[in-house]
């Protein structure tokens, strides 16, 4: 029962500490004693942080659950397992931090209540997700991730501020403006989520319905599978991975995630790390752990891993190049996590033929993205305030008073990029040994298509750090003063990449041994080796006038897809249904009570007033109707 | 008992109507002590219906309160007539009587017709008067043609009986296509005295009709049938329609009443089935009566322009067939029994035509409703609007009553 | 129960008597009563009846039917209109002004309110088909007069529209009645055994109207958009989603008509509900838009009546869930209109965030709610949705039939949010702050704190084991 209790306040303890800002911002917006909560709010993440540590170190793995609706089989289940309680730390952790860093970076919005309750709804909803067992109660954190990140999107919502938008202003490509409001970001990022997670409360609902269970764990899915045939599995799968897929911003549904970054830094970092994209790839490692595909081998199932297998790698191939022409700091970060959730998937597919530790190894990956991708954001917001401008700019001069900053982006980028003997590079080189486990299963492609994003991978890392530090230009604002806590906030966050790499170097956790092993392997040094030299020619070469930079850059003109097309169909069929709208009412509501006007008019063309003819008309029809009856009878 | 309860009451109407030459209140008082004594006539199943009528006619005899006539005093006794005749027919089985009350309530109309503040309306009278002379010969010529020859299974001379009987009728009570003067009358005629024979007059005329219908009911009915079924749509279907954009309020209560009058008519389909009578009768006396209060309502708001708003609302509603005002259970019982005998589209018909009626009795009711007020329209429409609203408790007890009425319905050939 | 039954009708005639706030008060709390007897009632699963008349056949019994279907609508109904009680105050007070009546017109306004909202409790507790006719009559009565009265446009028109097709509809559902009538020879819901096909699709087609479905949905868009605000916020909530209310009462003595005609009905409201969505995007008037929106979502209604069991309970909490959400997005079109001097055209706001935030966060919760996120809805959605797997099985011919039901889910939340977008975010408009009534937001939160807290136990546990008892599902 203390357990239950425990994840209670884990999971309410965010929103409740951020009521009191939330109430006080709709009846007293901007009043100075309000402006000192936030430190509540972030009090309690601190909670929530004290609890998943408490769970990770003191907790027994297992399930514990709290009646919710006994009847129908639907309760509060909440698992801990190898998955779960790193990934609640993680959360936790990367959550208070940046909840730390925001204290400064917000502190004289204008909408402190808004951002507050949603960002820590937002972290809520997030552990919500981790720790579920039961569907229904981690569909609870996944609409709650859906409508904070709505929220904390469309923050800015007056669109007033140029340097909350996205894109260039001005610039058109065919008919599309490419230039993007917060109010824009956050419709598109509810509407895109929004398409994903219908077919997923189906696919729930279907579950439900096949087996009677919501419990990931007790699910029998080998007999589901079994039961509903090859492509009934498919179906299943494909509907329920749409939410998934969507969330994290897979092909084709990447561009939300770009222009999610009108939102704070803040929020983009916190969205880009733990939560939200995290999600749906945490979701899917979640599942792959109960379905166990390496055993259930199912014909169904190949199909679908194949499926997330390429998707996966091909959403990391996008996103890596268009991060190459990006020049927006934030955008060219959310492009650059799009296909690192590229990788997680397709390192959690191939488990279908390599087994558990490929989740494991999209799992460690995940972690490590986690940090790194904050860390950057971070410094990426600091930035953006300290230079007034969302584009790259920076040089030596500028780095000079950003020590810091540049010396976290130097960590961070290295540790992700996997130049050898960094944090990352032991993952990857984990991530090298699943995809080669492929080419003898008769896959190889997946291993050529793994080396080429990494390497692009490194190669817009080290753009970003050249432009920003070293040969960008000389920003034209300046503001380098304070940042105390920003400061505090993305080196404890990018000193977590150090903490991981003695994880792994010392062999302090049970799987570190095998990222080590495989990180002997010569083929992964030869990776490694590949990724430091794409890493370094970068950093002396940032920018490239290539033709097909442009293409990158208008993210080969994926906007079509939700700015031109969909809308197109879309206004389209509403003008049909219009249409029929006016003519149906123009039916019922003009031309029936015209008609009985005219009817009651010539009913009433009768009454001439006359006498005579009045007798005539009677007389007429008396003796019409005798005349009728006599002849014919009836 | 009852011959010298009526007796007594004929004398005292007579008495009245003499010493009212002097005083009209006299008149009055005479012709309401006359109608209570014919009231303590009825026995006790027919004490329901029996209330309802002397409600509407003291309620007629009110609004006579209103008007100033040529023959003020004797307007009473006349109208009295009209009561006594209604009271009259529920107890009759006598073929002679049932004819004799169709008589009574027929003839004292044409004076009434006739009367007015001013000057009387002789044109409006004779208009009226021929009409309803023609209605009668046709109506009593039916009722001998179907009472002689239903049993000589003649059915061809049946036939002929029955469509001039209901020909007659409609053309009484003012059915389409042999409703011209309603709307003409209605609106040229003083508002007071035309309320009296759209209300109280119309009751007689229906129920001799079908006491005659009901006792002469052979197979050939069943096919006849639809003749008064197809009057009764062509009815609802005018007298609807043509209120619709009628200006003058007298020319669209005529109609209303058309379209009421093929309501009624439509449950003659029920005489076939003698197990759902009961229904039809309930639905068709209730008919009657809201439609007796409605009328008095609103042809006294517009003798005295204007009584307050709720009453000519509640009155329009329970025209429409709102519950649970009175209009709502006699159009539920109609219903009922046209269902019953199998005349569902008449049914749906019927429910159509309630929807077109809409608009104009809201129309009425907005033109004639004027806020609050207090003076003796407005005790006028109090009272009517109670008749409606007596339906608040279901009238299951009216439809109780009916059945017992029903079981003494005929006529003794 | 009985008594709390009473307490709005005794209320409603006593209000006219206080001054305008107290009336107020009086209704509201009249209503909130009774909304914490059924909260009662359904804890306690009561399953009972209380007669009150008897009639001889076809009619029968009138009794008070208790159950937890009826609890459920029962407390739904008093929660939106006690809180539509609190709001009327302010707004209507400014709507006479607006017209150039007193503050008097407030009793004649009041008493009508009253009897209007209470019409629909005691709909909702009929235990006999005549007695449900009448009090959806007087409901049909009352609201047309409140439109007929203090509605907006040409609001003698819009009210005779609404007048003609709901009476309509509700005499082709009295005749169906009848119909059951004749077979049965009693109305009494506990004796009814047979519904034949004849009363089934007069009902149906009375109610697809009153609902409603596509085509005679025309209607519903001016009603709902010229009646005076807190009307609109019980019309589309409450009144329109009682027609689902009758035909699950009837599906539940019989359910033949719609095992028989399942696809088409399905295929039809599947179309009525996407065509609806469609619609909300091309409306420029919010009233309007938000009665397109109730189209759609009384399509889910629909739907939900062809999926069985689970389609059902989906039926019930959907109804709760689309009550509560549209009566907090009317009640802040309201908000507008009163701050704004009438303001209803969408190209004219924008930004609206900035001068009315808690109207604002308030229509968030009614969309959430709309859209299923967080809110009550959420569990009526995924009912319908197994429902769906329940019935037509898991295949790939059901495909089709899959997709569009989860798009009509999709266009629901892009609407939603397409909205708000359009009305409360983006670049303010030059307009002033307005000073706010409490009366016009708090009822709002309240509304939409009880549709977030449905969601966790214990309501949603007696609440759906409630219904499983009447209903059935569940392990």
């Amino acid at each position: 029962m203390t357990e239950i209790l425990q994840f209670a306040i884990l999971f309410l303890t965010p929103v409740i500490s951020s009521l009191p800002i939330a109430l006080a911002w709709i009846y007293k917006p901007g009043e100075e004693w309000a402006r000192k909560l936030p430190y509540l709010s972030v009090f309690g993440l601190f909670v929530s942080l004290v609890i998943s540590l408490n769970i990770l170190f003191n907790f027994e793995e297992g399930f514990y659950s709290y009646p919710w609706i006994e009847d129908f089989n639907i309760n509060f289940v909440f698992v801990v397992d190898y998955l779960s309680k790193y990934m609640g730390v993680l959360t936790a952790l990367i959550a208070f931090l940046i909840g730390v860093y925001g204290l400064e970076y917000m502190k004289d919005d204008y909408r402190l209540g808004w951002y507050w309750f949603f960002f820590n709804t937002f972290t809520a909803s997030m552990l919500l997700v981790v720790y579920s067992d039961n569907l229904f109660t981690l569909l609870i954190g996944w609409e709650g991730l859906g409508i904070a990140s709505w929220g904390l999107i469309g923050h800015w919502f007056r669109d007033d501020d140029d340097i909350t938008f996205v894109g260039e202003k001005g610039r058109k490509v065919g008919p599309l403006e490419m230039s993007w409001s917060p109010s824009f970001g956050g419709w598109r990022a509810i509407s895109t989520i929004r398409f994903g997670d219908m077919p997923m409360l189906f696919a729930i609902a279907a579950i439900y319905a096949l087996t009677g269970s919501l419990d990931i764990h007790a699910i029998p899915w080998e007999d589901l599978f079994v039961k509903i045939g090859l492509v009934g599995t498919v179906i299943l799968l494909f509907l329920f991975l749409l939410g998934p897929f969507t969330k994290s911003a897979q092909l084709p549904f990447s561009e939300w995630l770009m222009t999610a970054m009108t939102g704070p830094t803040t929020v983009s970092a916190l969205l880009h790390s733990a939560t939200m994209v995290a999600a749906g790839t945490y979701l899917f490692m979640r599942l792959t752990w109960y379905i166990k595909p390496w055993e259930a081998h199912v014909p169904g199932l190949e199909a679908i891993y194949l499926l997330v297998l390429f998707l996966g790698l091909f959403s990391a191939l996008y996103g890596a190049s268009v991060a190459l022409g990006l020049r927006e700091r934030k955008v060219l970060l959310a492009a650059s996590t799009m296909s690192s959730l590229g990788l997680m998937f397709a390192s959690s597919a191939a488990s279908f033929w390599v087994g558990e530790i490929a989740v494991i190894v999209a799992f460690w990956y995940l972690i490590v993205h986690a940090f790194a991708k904050a860390s950057l954001f971070l410094v990426a917001g600091h930035l953006i305030h300290a230079t007034h401008d969302r584009f790259c700019s920076g040089n030596l001069v500028f780095s000079r008073k950003m020590k810091v900053a540049f010396a976290v982006t130097i960590v961070a980028t290295i540790s992700l990029a996997g130049i050898p003997p960094f944090t990352a590079y032991w993952v990857k080189s984990g991530m090298d040994g699943v995809m080669e486990h492929l080419m003898e299963e008769g896959l190889s492609l997946p291993f050529y298509l793994l080396v080429l994003v990494s390497v692009i991978y490194s190669a817009f890392l080290a753009k970003f750090l050249s432009l920003n530090f070293i040969k960008g230009e000389y920003p034209h604002h300046e503001h380098t003063e304070g940042g105390g806590l920003m400061k505090l906030a993305y080196s404890a966050m990018v000193s977590m990449l150090i903490v991981l790499l003695a994880i792994i170097l010392l062999q302090r956790e049970e799987h570190a041994a095998h990222f080590l092993e495989e990180g002997y392997l010569k083929m992964s040094l030869y990776v490694g080796l590949l990724v430091t030299a794409s890493y370094f020619i970068t950093l002396y070469k940032p920018t490239s006038k290539l033709k097909i930079g442009v293409i990158f850059t208008d993210r080969m003109y994926l906007p079509f897809l939700n700015d031109f097309i969909v809308p197109k169909i879309g206004w389209g069929i509403a003008a049909i249904v219009d249409a029929l709208n006016r003519a149906i009412d123009f039916f019922f509501h003009t031309a029936i009570p015209g008609f009985f006007d005219r009817l009651s008019i010539a009913i009433r063309s009768i009454q001439s007033g006359y006498l005579k003819s009045y007798v005539k008309i009677v007389a007429a029809s008396i003796m019409l109707f005798l005349v009728i009856f006599s002849l014919v009878g009836w | 008992m009852t011959e010298s309860l009526l007796m007594a009451a004929i004398i005292i109407l007579t008495l009245g109507a003499i010493f009212s030459l002097k005083d009209h209140r006299i008149g009055f008082a005479a012709s309401v002590v006359s109608i209570l004594l014919a009231f303590a006539s009825l026995t006790s199943e027919t004490y329901f219906f029996g209330f309802f009528v002397i409600a509407i006619g003291v309620l007629n005899l009110i609004t006579l309160f209103i008007s100033e006539n040529q023959i003020k005093g004797i307007d009473y006794a006349i109208t009295a007539m009209l009561i006594f005749a209604t009271i009259l027919v529920i107890q009759t089985e006598n073929f002679a009587v049932l004819i004799g009350t169709f008589v009574l309530v027929s003839v004292p109309t044409y004076i009434l017709v006739m009367l007015s503040d001013r000057e009387a309306k002789l044109d409006v009278g004779i208009k009226y008067i021929t009409f309803m002379v023609f209605a009668t010969i046709i109506f009593i010529i039916g009722a001998f043609l179907v009472v002689y020859f239903y049993k000589e299974m003649n059915p061809s001379i049946y036939i002929i009986g029955y469509v001039l009987l209901v020909l007659g009728l409609g053309l009484e009570v003012g059915i389409a296509p042999l409703h011209e003067w309603v709307p003409d009358v209605f609106s040229a005629a003083d508002p007071i005295p035309i309320s009296i024979i759209a209300s109280i007059a119309k009751i007689v005329p229906f129920i001799v009709a079908f006491k005659i219908l009901i006792a002469t009911t052979n197979p050939v009915t069943y096919s006849i049938t639809m003749f008064a079924a197809f009057l009764a749509v062509l009815s609802m279907f005018t007298g609807n329609i043509g209120a619709l954009t009628s200006r003058e309020l007298g020319r669209v209560l005529g109609y209303s009443t058309v379209a009421n009058m093929g309501y009624i008519l439509a449950t003659f389909v029920a005489i076939v089935k003698p197990e759902f009578i009961y229904l039809a009768i309930s639905g068709a006396l209730l008919q009657l009566f809201a439609n007796s209060a409605g009328k008095i309502g609103f042809f006294t708001a517009i003798k005295k322009e204007g009584v307050s708003a709720p009453f000519t609302y509640t009155l329009a509603l329970s025209f429409i067939g709102i519950p649970p005002l009175m209009g709502f259970w006699s159009k539920l019982f109609i219903t009922l029994a046209l269902v019953y005998s199998g005349y569902v589209w008449l049914a749906v018909l019927l429910v159509i035509n309630s929807a077109i009626s809409v608009p104009y009795y809201i129309r009425l009711a907005r033109e004639l409703g004027k806020g609050w007020g207090y003076g003796i329209a407005n005790i006028v429409g109090l009272i009517a609007v109670l008749i409606t609203v007596i339906t608040f408790y279901p009238p299951d007890w009216f439809v109780q009553s009916v059945k017992f009425i029903i079981e003494t319905f005929g006529v003794a050939l | 129960m009985i008594v709390y039954l009473l307490l709005p009708i005794i209320a409603s005639l006593l209000a006219p008597f206080l001054k305008p706030k107290k009336a107020t008060h009086l209704i509201s709390l009249s209503f909130l009563i009774p909304f914490f007897a059924a909260c009662f009632e359904l804890f306690n699963f009561t399953t009972t009846e209380i007669p009150l008349l008897s009639f001889s056949p076809p009619i029968g019994e009138f009794y008070v039917l208790i159950d937890p279907i009826s609890s459920a609508f029962g407390l739904t109904v008093c929660m939106v209109s006690a809180m539509v009680g609190y709001y009327s105050f302010p707004y209507m007070l400014h709507r006479f002004e607006e017209m150039g009546l007193g503050e008097n017109e407030y009793r004649k306004y009041i008493v009508i309110y009253g009897l209007y909202a209470a019409s629909m409790l005691w709909l909702v507790y009929s235990g006999n088909f005549i007695m449900l006719y009448i009090f959806l009559e007087i409901s049909l009565i009352t609201s047309f007069l409140l439109i007929y009265m203090y509605g907006y446009g040409n609001r003698r028109w819009v009210g005779l529209l609404y007048f003609i097709w709901t009476n309509v509809a509700g005499v082709l559902t009295l005749i169906g009645f009848i119909v059951i009538a004749m077979d049965n020879s009693t109305l009494a819901i506990k004796g009814i055994s047979a519904i034949s096909m004849v009363a089934w699709l007069l009902i149906f087609v009375g109610m697809v109207i009153k609902l409603p479905g596509l085509g005679p949905h025309i209607w519903l868009p001016w009603a709902h958009a010229e009646a005076p605000t807190p009307v609109s916020a019980l019309l589309s909530p409450l009144t329109v989603g009682l027609a689902g209310y009758i035909l699950l009462r009837v599906y539940l003595i019989d359910p033949s008509f719609i095992q028989a005609y399942r696809n088409p009905i399905m295929i039809y409201a599947i179309i009525s509900s996407v065509y609806a969505g469609f619609a909300v995007f091309k409306q420029m008037d919010y009233k309007r838009l938000l009665a397109y929106s109730t189209v759609s979502q009384m399509g889910y209604i629909l739907i939900g009546l062809c999926l069985g069991t689970y389609g059902l309970i989906g039926v019930v909490i959907q109804y709760m869930s689309h009550a509560f959400g549209k009566s907090i997005l009317f009640m802040t079109a309201g908000g507008i209109i009163a701050s704004y001097h009438g303001l209803r055209d969408l190209r004219k706001m924008g930004g609206l965030h900035e001068q009315i935030p808690s109207i604002s966060n308030a229509a968030l919760l009614g969309f959430m709610n709309l859209g299923g996120i967080l809110a009550i809805g959420m569990f009526g959605e995924f009912f319908i949705l197994r429902g769906v797997v329940d019935v037509f099985g898991f295949e790939i011919s059901t495909v089709p039939l899959i997709v569009a039901v989860v798009f009509i889910f999709i266009l629901s939340g892009w609407y939603s949010f397409y909205t708000l977008k359009k009305i409360f975010y983006g670049t303010p408009k030059d307009l002033e702050r307005p000073k706010i009534s409490r009366y016009l937001d708090v009822p709002l939160y309240l509304i939409g704190i009880l549709s977030i807290i449905f969601i966790f136990p214990p309501l949603i546990t007696v609440l759906l084991n409630g219904l499983k008892a009447i209903i059935g599902g569940g392990t």
